[in-house]
C-alpha cells in the first residue's frame, strides 16, 4: 500500500503539500457512505435543556447495554466471565468514579455492606458520583481529553481547571461545555477559561481545525488537509475545510492594554482548497462532516459590531465560530454524541468501541455499532448528561464482570491457556480492522486499565496514609483556628476535597511529570525506565514509606503477628487477601528479618510497585 | 567655531552603498579610510567626500592605523594579514603584506615614533612589527581573542584588550606583562546559549595621560539576540585602580569606539539593536550627558585631527560626518 | 560531485595557514579496543550519533561557504581531504576528515521557525504527530533487552517533546541533563543491595501472578520490561559516574560539549541505539561571525575526536553520524553583524553507516540565496537516514488500529548519498 503511495507521490512531488501526513488507516474494502449512520438531517426533537431532564424519568440504559452485549456474546458462542467479586468491584469503581483506590476502611465497609445488602453496588455508585472527589476525577479526565496535556500559558492552568471543576460540580452537560469552548473568544475575563482550547493551541489553523474534529467529533482529518484521504475513503478534503471554514475568519488579537491574546473575527472570507494529488480545486461553506453546509445569513457580509483594525478586536454581526458551537451541539449532530459516548465508554471499559478514539470512519467502525448508536442517542436524550452515562455504564453487567476471563483451575489450566490464546489472537486481529472478534474480546471480561498519572498519585497517597495524614493535620489546624465552626467546616467533604487537592497538588504534579506522555486520552499502555526508577529510587515514594506517624508502615508495625500483618498489608494496598502462597512468602520474609521496619517497607513497596497496583482491574 | 558637543549635528552623508565596517582619519586630516563587507577599502577626501575604492584583502578589514607622517596606512584583515598602503597614491598598491596572525587580525596600532606596529588577533596573540613588516616580538598571554591594541603615547607600554574583558599592559622593550586591568563587566558567559560575549572593543587614554578608558557592552541577557547595553570602564593609570563604570542605560547596543575630545569629553560610538548613537560622557560622571542618535546603526568611528569632526561608518552603506560645534549659519 | 579515492591524503592547502594540528594517525588495531567497543562492533547493531547544532548553524560558515560574494562574510573556504570539496575555514579538523563525511547543500525547508524546523528535521514531516528519528531508530534497531534506553539526548536546554508520538513509550527520548546520570538512578542510601534485590523479586513475582490472571498480558509485560530496563540502567551507573580520562579530556576539550561527546561515545559503545548531543549557541542574530568562531571552534575538534574514536574502534561502519540544525541562516548580514533564520538553502553533513563518504549533494546559487540544484527537504533526509541504516523507510509502522508510513510517502531517499 505504501509502495503504491510512494509511486503515486512521485507524480505529484512537485506539488506543495504543507501537511504531508498520510496516516494510512487500514481500511476495509467496500464503499460505504461517509458516516453512514448520519445522513442528512434526521427528524430529531430539539435538545432538552439539561436541567429539565430528570434522571428518574429516563428509561434505564444499562439493561439495553447488556441486552446488546449478551446477544453479541451469544452469537459468538462465547460465555462471559464471572461477575466481579465485591473486592474487585470496590477497587474498580473507586478508581473509575473518584480516581483513587478505596482506603482500607472503605473497602471493609463496602464488603460488609455488600454481604447483607443487594443494592450495595448501586448505592456505592451513587454515593461516589455525588462525592466531591468525582468532580476532581472528571476535571482530570476532561482536561486530558480537551487539552491533551499540552500546557500553554495564554489561559493559566489553574483558571482552566477551576472552570472545569465548576462545570462538573454543576453537572453541566457535555453540549454546554463544548458550546462554551467552541464559541469562546477569551475577551471577557470571567468567560476566558474555556478559550484555552483555542488560545493554547495558538489558534494555529491546522491545529484547531484538526482538533475540533478529533476532540469533538472523533475524526482525525489531518490527512485530508491536502487531498482526500488516500486510504480512508470517507475522509474528504471538504470535511477538513468544512470545519476550517467555521474558523478561518477568526484570528488571534492581542489586546494592547492587557497584553492578553484573544480571538477576533472578520465578517468575510471563504475557504478554498486544492488537492495536491489531483489539483482539483474546491471550496466549501462551513459544514460539519456530512451535515448540510451553513450559508451566511443575507446581508451579513462585511457587517461588523466592531470593525477590526490594529487596536480593535474584530466582532462580526454574524459569527461563524459561534455557528460552529451551535452546529456542533445541535441535536441532529449524532457524531458529536458518538464521539463523547465512545470516550466515556473507553474510560469505563478500558477500550473504545471505536479505536483509536479519534479515527472513526466507515472503514473503522465501532466494535459494536449498535451499542455506540444506542449510547449516543440516549446520551442526547438525557441532555448530554455525562454523569448519567457513567452511572448507567457502571450499573451494567458488562462493566461489572471480572477481569479474569476464565477461572483458572489447576485441572483445566491447559484449556484455559487455549482459550486465552484464542482471545489474545482475537484482540490482535482486531487491531487489523476486523471488528467482530474484538467485540467478543472486549465484552467477554472486564479489561485492565492502566491508572492515569493522577489516579496513581492519589492511590499511592491513599494507601501510604499521606492523604489521611494531611487531612487530619489540616482539620486540626482549622479547628484550632476557628473553634467549633472550624471543626464543622473540617467535616464538610467539599472543603476536604478542595483542601486536599491544593495541599497535595505538587505530589500529583510529580507523578504527572513522570507518567503522563503528551497527547490526549488513550487506552493503550506503555512504560518507561524513568517511571520505574521514580518508583524504585525516587525520594517521594521512599519518603512516604518511612514509619512516621500516620503512615501505613507505622500502622503495620503495630501488628505483631506475621500472618495478620500480611493479611492487613494485602488488604491495605491491593484490597484483597493474600493467597496461601503469598501469605507464606510474606510471613517468611517477616519472620527472617533482622530489621522488621525495613522488611515491612520492602513488602509494602513490592505490592505498591507491582503490576496489580499499577492497573485498574 | 569652538567645540560644543551638545550642538553636534550631521554635516555630510556620503554613500558607498555596501555595508560599512571600520574607518580612520589619516593624521594630517586629508583623508578618511574605511572598509566594507564587500572586502574593499575606500579612501575619502575628508573635505569633498570624493572617494576611491579598491579590492584589498581577501576578507573584511576591521581596523586601520597610520605611520606618524600619515603617508602609510595599515589595514588589519580577517584574511590573517596586515597590509601597508601608500596613503595618497592615486591607485594604492600594497607596500608590505604580512601574514600576521592565524585567524583574523582584529586590531592594529602604531607607536608614537612609528618604529613599531602592534596587531592582535584570533590566535590570542599580540605581535609587534617593524615598519618593513618584520616580526619584532610575539606577546602571548591572552586566553581569548584579542579585540583591541593601543600604544601608550610615551611609547614604553602597549595595552591589549581581549574577549575576556582583560587589558594586558606590556612593556614594549622586554615583552613582559607589566600588569592587567580587569574590566569584568565587559565580558559574560551565557550558560544557556553556551557563549562568551563582550570584549574590550576599544582602548584610549586621556590627554593628561591619567585616565585609561575602554568600551564594550554589558547586561547581555541575550547575547545571540543582541540584548545588551554599552558600557565604559575608566581606570586610573598611575594606581591601576578602577575609577568608574559608565553604563549607557536604556540604549541597546555595543560601545564600538572610544576617544577623548580636547575638552576632556569622552566620545563613544554605539551600534546595535537600538540603532546608532554618539554618546558623550564626562570622565567624572557615570551617565552620559548628551547623545546624538544617528540615522542607522554605527559600526565604526574616528575623530578628525581637528578635533571637531567625527566620522562614523554605517550598515546602510553610508559614512556620516558629524560636526561637534554649532551649525554654521 | 567528487568522491574521494585516496583516503588519508590531505590536500596540502588545508594547512596553508599552519594552524591545524597534525592529523591524528588512525590506528585500527583490534587489540586496542576496549571490551565494550569490541562488543559494539561484533553485535551487528546499527546506531545513530546526532550532533545537533541548536539555533541553526550558518551554512555559509560551515558546509557551503561563499567567500568573496555579496553575503559571504569574512571567512574563507579551505580545501579538504576530498579534492574539489571546500568547506569553511572554521572547520579545519573536519576538513581533514572530509573523506569520511558527506554534505547535502540543497535543502529547502520552507520554514524559518525554530520549532517547525526542528520538528521537520526530526520527524521528516512538516506537521502532525510522528516519532523522531531517534525514537524510530530505538524501535527498529534496539536489541530485545537493550542495556540502555534506545534514544538518549544529552543537552541542558530544549523542550520536552512527544518524541515517540504513537510508538511505545520506551522508545521516547530519555533526556540527560548534560553529563549527569538520569534522575533516580542511585539507590537511596537506606536501601541495601540485598534488600533491594529481595523486594524486586517479590514485586516481580506478584506482577507475574497478576499477568497470569489478567486478560491483557501485553500491558503487564510492558510494565515489567520498564523495571528490567531500569535495573539494567542502574547497573550502567558507572558510565555516568566515571571521570573521563585525562587523555580524553585533552583530546575532546574540558568544555561541556567535550564532556558530552565523551559520554556520547561511552553510551554508544555500551549499547545505546541513538545518542543525540546538542551543542547550543548558533542562533546568531547578532555577531554571527564572532559566535561562529567560538561555537564551531569548540565543535570542530571535539566532534572530530569523537568521529576518530568511532572510526578507530570500527564502530563508524555501523554508526550513522548526522550533523544538523533546525535550519540555516540568512544570506543577508544584518545591522548587528548577525544572520537571521533561514530555511531556503540549508546544509547538513553526515557520515558513517550506509552513507557514501566524501560526496557533496546539490548546490546553491553563487550568492547562496536559493537552491540551484537537486532540491530536497527534511522528508527526503528522513528516508535517507533510515535507508542508510538498512530500514525500509517506505514500509509502515503497525500500531493498534492503523498503519502509518515510516517516511513521508511523497518523499524519497537521496540515492547519491547512500553507499
Amino acid at each position: 500500500m505504501s509502495r503504491w503511495l510512494h509511486q503515486r507521490a512521485d507524480d505529484v512531488c512537485s506539488l506543495r503539500c504543507s501537511v504531508t501526513a498520510l496516516c494510512v488507516v487500514v481500511a476495509l474494502a467496500g464503499k460505504v457512505a461517509a458516516f453512514a449512520d448520519a445522513p442528512g438531517r434526521p427528524d430529531v426533537p430539539p435538545l432538552p435543556e439539561p436541567a429539565t431532564v430528570k434522571q428518574q424519568d429516563l428509561p434505564l440504559l444499562h439493561p439495553q447495554i447488556d441486552a446488546l452485549v449478551d446477544a453479541s456474546l451469544a452469537a459468538s458462542g462465547v460465555s462471559a466471565a464471572e461477575p466481579a467479586s465485591d473486592g474487585e468491584f470496590v477497587r474498580r469503581i473507586y478508581l473509575d468514579l473518584i480516581g483513587r483506590v478505596p482506603g482500607v476502611d472503605e473497602t471493609r465497609e463496602f464488603l460488609v455492606d455488600a454481604a447483607a445488602n443487594t443494592d450495595a453496588r448501586t448505592q456505592l455508585i451513587d454515593r461516589l458520583l455525588d462525592s466531591p472527589e468525582h468532580v476532581r476525577r472528571m476535571q482530570y479526565v476532561l482536561d486530558e481529553m480537551i487539552m491533551e496535556r499540552r500546557g500553554g500559558a495564554n489561559v493559566p492552568d489553574a483558571e482552566w481547571k477551576a472552570w472545569l471543576r465548576q462545570s462538573v460540580a454543576d453537572n453541566r452537560s457535555w453540549s454546554w461545555i463544548a458550546n462554551e469552548i467552541l464559541s469562546a473568544d477569551g475577551a471577557e475575563t470571567e468567560k476566558r477559561p474555556p478559550a484555552k482550547f483555542y488560545l493554547d493551541r495558538d489558534f494555529a489553523s491546522e491545529v484547531v481545525t484538526r482538533d475540533v474534529g478529533r476532540v469533538f467529533l472523533g475524526v482525525d482529518l489531518e490527512c485530508a488537509q491536502c487531498h482526500d484521504h488516500p486510504n480512508i475513503e470517507t475522509y474528504l478534503q471538504r470535511h477538513y475545510y468544512g470545519i476550517n471554514a467555521f474558523l478561518s475568519r477568526s484570528y488571534v488579537f492581542t489586546d494592547a492594554k492587557s497584553k492578553k491574546k484573544m480571538l477576533g473575527e472578520k465578517a468575510e472570507g471563504e475557504v478554498k482548497f486544492t488537492s495536491v494529488f489531483t489539483s482539483e480545486e474546491g471550496g466549501t461553506a462551513p459544514r460539519l462532516l456530512d451535515l448540510p453546509p451553513i450559508a451566511d445569513p443575507e446581508g451579513t457580509a462585511g457587517e461588523y459590531v466592531a470593525k477590526p483594525d490594529k487596536t480593535t478586536r474584530g466582532v462580526p454581526k454574524y459569527s461563524r465560530r459561534q455557528q460552529l458551537a451551535e452546529q456542533m451541539t445541535a441535536p441532529e449532530n449524532l457524531d458529536f454524541r458518538r464521539n463523547i459516548a465512545n470516550r466515556i465508554w473507553a474510560l469505563m471499559a478500558g477500550r473504545g468501541l471505536v479505536e483509536p478514539l479519534d479515527v472513526r470512519h466507515a472503514g473503522n467502525p465501532a466494535a459494536h455499532p449498535e451499542l455506540l448508536s444506542l449510547l449516543a442517542e440516549r446520551l442526547r436524550d438525557s441532555g448530554d448528561d455525562l454523569r448519567w452515562l457513567m452511572r448507567e455504564i457502571a450499573l451494567s453487567n458488562a462493566y461489572q464482570r471480572s477481569s479474569s476471563p476464565i477461572e483458572v483451575e489447576a485441572s483445566d489450566a491447559a484449556d484455559a491457556q487455549v482459550v486465552q490464546a484464542s482471545l489474545d489472537e482475537a484482540a490482535e486481529t482486531s487491531d487489523e480492522g476486523s471488528s467482530e472478534p474484538a467485540a467478543v474480546a472486549d465484552f467477554q471480561a472486564a479489561r485492565i486499565k492502566p491508572l492515569s498519572p493522577e489516579q496513581l498519585a492519589w492511590s499511592v497517597m491513599q494507601v501510604l496514609g499521606v492523604t489521611d495524614r494531611t487531612l487530619a493535620a489540616k482539620q486540626a489546624e482549622l479547628a484550632k483556628k476557628d473553634g467549633d465552626a472550624g471543626a464543622k467546616k473540617a467535616d464538610d467533604p467539599v472543603w476536604q476535597e478542595q483542601m486536599l487537592g491544593e495541599a497535595l497538588k505538587s505530589n500529583v504534579d510529580q507523578f504527572a511529570a513522570q507518567f503522563a506522555g503528551q497527547g490526549g486520552q488513550k487506552t493503550g499502555f506503555d512504560a518507561t525506565a524513568n517511571q520505574a526508577l521514580f518508583l524504585i529510587n525516587g525520594s517521594l515514594v521512599q519518603g512516604w514509606l518511612e514509619p512516621i506517624s500516620g503512615s501505613l508502615t507505622e500502622r503495620l508495625l503495630k501488628i505483631e503477628d506475621n500472618g495478620q500483618l500480611a493479611d492487613e498489608l494485602f488488604l491495605c494496598v491491593l484490597g484483597r487477601q493474600p493467597n496461601a502462597e503469598e501469605a507464606a512468602e510474606f510471613q517468611s520474609v517477616l519472620g527472617g528479618a533482622d530489621d522488621r521496619t525495613q522488611a515491612v517497607k520492602d513488602l509494602i513497596w513490592a505490592l505498591l510497585a507491582s503490576a496489580e497496583f499499577r492497573f485498574n482491574h | 567655531m569652538a567645540l560644543d558637543v551638545t550642538k553636534t549635528h550631521v554635516l555630510h552623508e556620503w554613500k558607498y552603498g555596501k555595508p560599512m565596517i571600520a574607518c580612520r582619519y589619516e593624521p594630517q586630516g586629508r583623508f578618511l579610510f574605511s572598509s566594507s563587507e564587500d572586502y574593499s577599502l575606500q579612501r575619502w577626501n575628508a573635505e569633498s567626500g570624493e572617494k576611491i575604492a579598491w579590492e584589498a584583502h581577501d576578507s573584511w578589514v576591521r581596523d586601520f592605523a597610520f605611520l606618524p607622517d600619515g603617508e602609510t596606512v595599515i589595514s588589519a584583515g580577517c584574511d590573517d594579514r596586515i597590509i601597508f598602503w601608500p596613503t595618497a597614491a592615486e591607485k594604492p598598491e600594497p607596500k608590505v603584506e604580512v601574514a600576521a596572525h592565524k585567524g583574523w587580525v582584529r586590531c592594529v596600532d602604531v607607536n608614537g615614533d612609528g618604529s613599531l606596529i602592534a596587531s592582535g588577533g584570533n590566535d590570542r596573540l599580540v605581535k609587534l612589527w617593524s615598519p618593513d613588516g618584520k616580526l619584532v616580538k610575539e606577546l602571548a598571554g591572552h586566553e581569548r581573542d584579542v579585540y583591541s591594541v593601543f600604544f601608550h603615547p610615551d611609547g614604553r607600554f602597549l595595552l591589549s584588550g581581549d574577549l575576556d574583558g582583560k587589558v594586558h599592559q606590556w612593556e614594549v622593550a622586554t615583552g613582559k606583562l607589566a600588569r592587567t586591568f580587569e574590566a569584568k563587566d565587559l565580558h559574560s558567559y551565557n550558560g544557556g546559549q553556551g557563549v562568551h560575549y563582550g570584549g574590550i572593543r576599544d582602548i584610549t587614554l586621556s590627554a593628561d595621560k591619567k585616565t585609561l578608558a575602554m568600551t564594550g557592552l554589558h547586561k547581555a541577557s541575550n547575547p545571540l539576540g543582541a540584548v545588551n547595553e554599552p558600557l565604559n570602564y575608566l581606570f586610573d593609570w598611575e594606581s591601576g585602580k578602577e575609577v568608574r563604570k559608565q553604563p549607557a542605560d536604556g540604549i541597546k547596543g555595543i560601545g564600538t569606539n572610544i576617544d577623548f575630545l580636547s575638552d576632556g569629553t569622552e566620545l563613544v560610538a554605539s551600534g546595535g539593536s537600538g540603532g546608532g548613537y554618539l554618546l558623550f560622557f564626562k570622565a567624572g560622571e557615570e551617565k552620559h550627558f548628551h547623545n546624538l542618535k544617528l540615522k542607522d546603526t554605527v559600526r565604526g568611528m574616528s575623530v578628525h585631527p581637528d578635533g571637531l569632526r567625527v566620522a562614523t561608518t554605517h550598515y546602510d552603506g553610508h559614512i556620516r560626518i558629524s560636526k561637534m560645534t554649532e551649525k554654521a549659519a | 560531485m567528487a568522491r574521494n579515492i585516496g583516503c588519508n591524503v590531505i590536500d596540502h592547502a588545508v594547512s596553508r595557514r599552519g594552524f591545524l594540528g597534525a592529523a591524528s594517525a588512525a590506528a585500527t588495531v583490534g587489540g586496542l579496543l576496549t571490551p565494550a567497543q569490541a562488543e559494539a562492533v561484533q553485535s551487528g547493531q546499527k546506531r545513530i550519533l546526532q550532533l545537533f547544532l541548536q539555533g541553526g548553524v550558518s551554512q555559509f560558515e560551515s558546509w557551503d561557504p561563499k567567500p568573496g560574494t555579496k553575503y559571504g562574510g569574512p571567512f574563507r573556504a579551505i580545501s579538504t581531504s576530498v579534492p574539489g570539496t571546500q568547506i569553511c575555514e572554521l572547520l579545519p579538523h573536519t576538513a581533514q576528515r572530509m573523506h569520511q563525511v558527506s554534505i547535502v547543500r540543497s535543502i529547502n525547508l520552507k520554514t524559518n521557525d525554530h520549532g517547525q524546523g526542528r520538528l521537520f528535521m526530526e520527524k521528516g514531516r512538516r506537521a502532525g504527530e510522528f516519532p523522531y528519528i531517534g525514537s524510530v531508530a530505538a524501535k527498529y534497531l534496539s536489541p530485545k533487552n537493550p542495556p540502555l534506553p534506545g534514544y538518549l539526548h544529552i543537552t541542558t536546554r530544549g523542550l520536552t517533546d512527544n518524541t515517540n508520538a504513537f510508538l511505545e513509550a520506551q522508545h521516547a527520548q530519555m533526556r540527560l541533563e548534560g553529563v549527569q546520570a538520569p534522575a533516580n538512578l542511585a539507590r537511596p542510601d537506606k536501601v541495601a543491595d540485598e534488600a533491594a534485590r529481595r523486594r524486586e523479586e517479590i514485586r516481580s513475582r506478584l506482577s507475574q501472578r497478576f499477568a497470569g490472571r489478567s486478560g491483557q498480558k501485553a500491558f503487564v509485560e510492558s510494565f515489567e520490561s520498564s523495571f528490567e530496563l531500569a535495573d539494567r540502567l542502574m547497573s550502567q551507573k558507572p558510565l555516568f559516574d566515571a571521570e573521563p580520562s585525562a587523555k580524553d579530556v585533552e583530546r575532546y576539550g574540558s568544555h561541556p560539549f567535550g564532556q558530552r561527546c565523551i559520554l556520547a561515545r561511552k553510551l554508544l559503545e555500551n549499547g545505546a541505539t541513538c545518542v543525540k548531543v546538542t551543542h547550543h549557541g548558533y542562533d546568531t542574530h547578532a555577531e554571527n561571525f564572532n559566535f561562529h568562531l567560538e561555537q564551531l571552534g569548540e565543535y570542530d575538534k571535539t566532534a572530530c575526536m569523537l568521529l576518530d574514536d568511532l572510526h578507530d574502534s570500527g564502530m563508524l561502519d555501523s554508526t550513522l553520524v548526522m550533523i544538523y540544525s533546525e535550519f540555516g541562516r540568512t544570506p543577508k548580514v544584518n545591522q548587528r553583524y548577525g544572520r537571521d533564520h533561514w530555511g531556503a538553502s540549508v546544509s547538513v553533513a553526515a557520515g558513517g553507516c550506509g552513507i557514501k563518504p566524501g560526496v557533496v549533494v546539490g548546490s546553491t546559487n553563487p550568492e547562496g540565496t536559493e537552491v540551484a540544484d537537486r532540491e530536497v527537504d527534511a522528508g527526503d533526509l528522513f528516508h535517507t537516514w533510515f535507508q542508510a541504516l538498512g530500514i525500509d523507510s517506505t514500509a509502515d509502522h503497525t500500531i493498534p488500529g492503523k498503519t502509518i508510513p515510516i517516511g513521508d510517502p511523497t518523499k524519497a531517499p537521496i540515492e547519491e548519498l547512500l553507499a
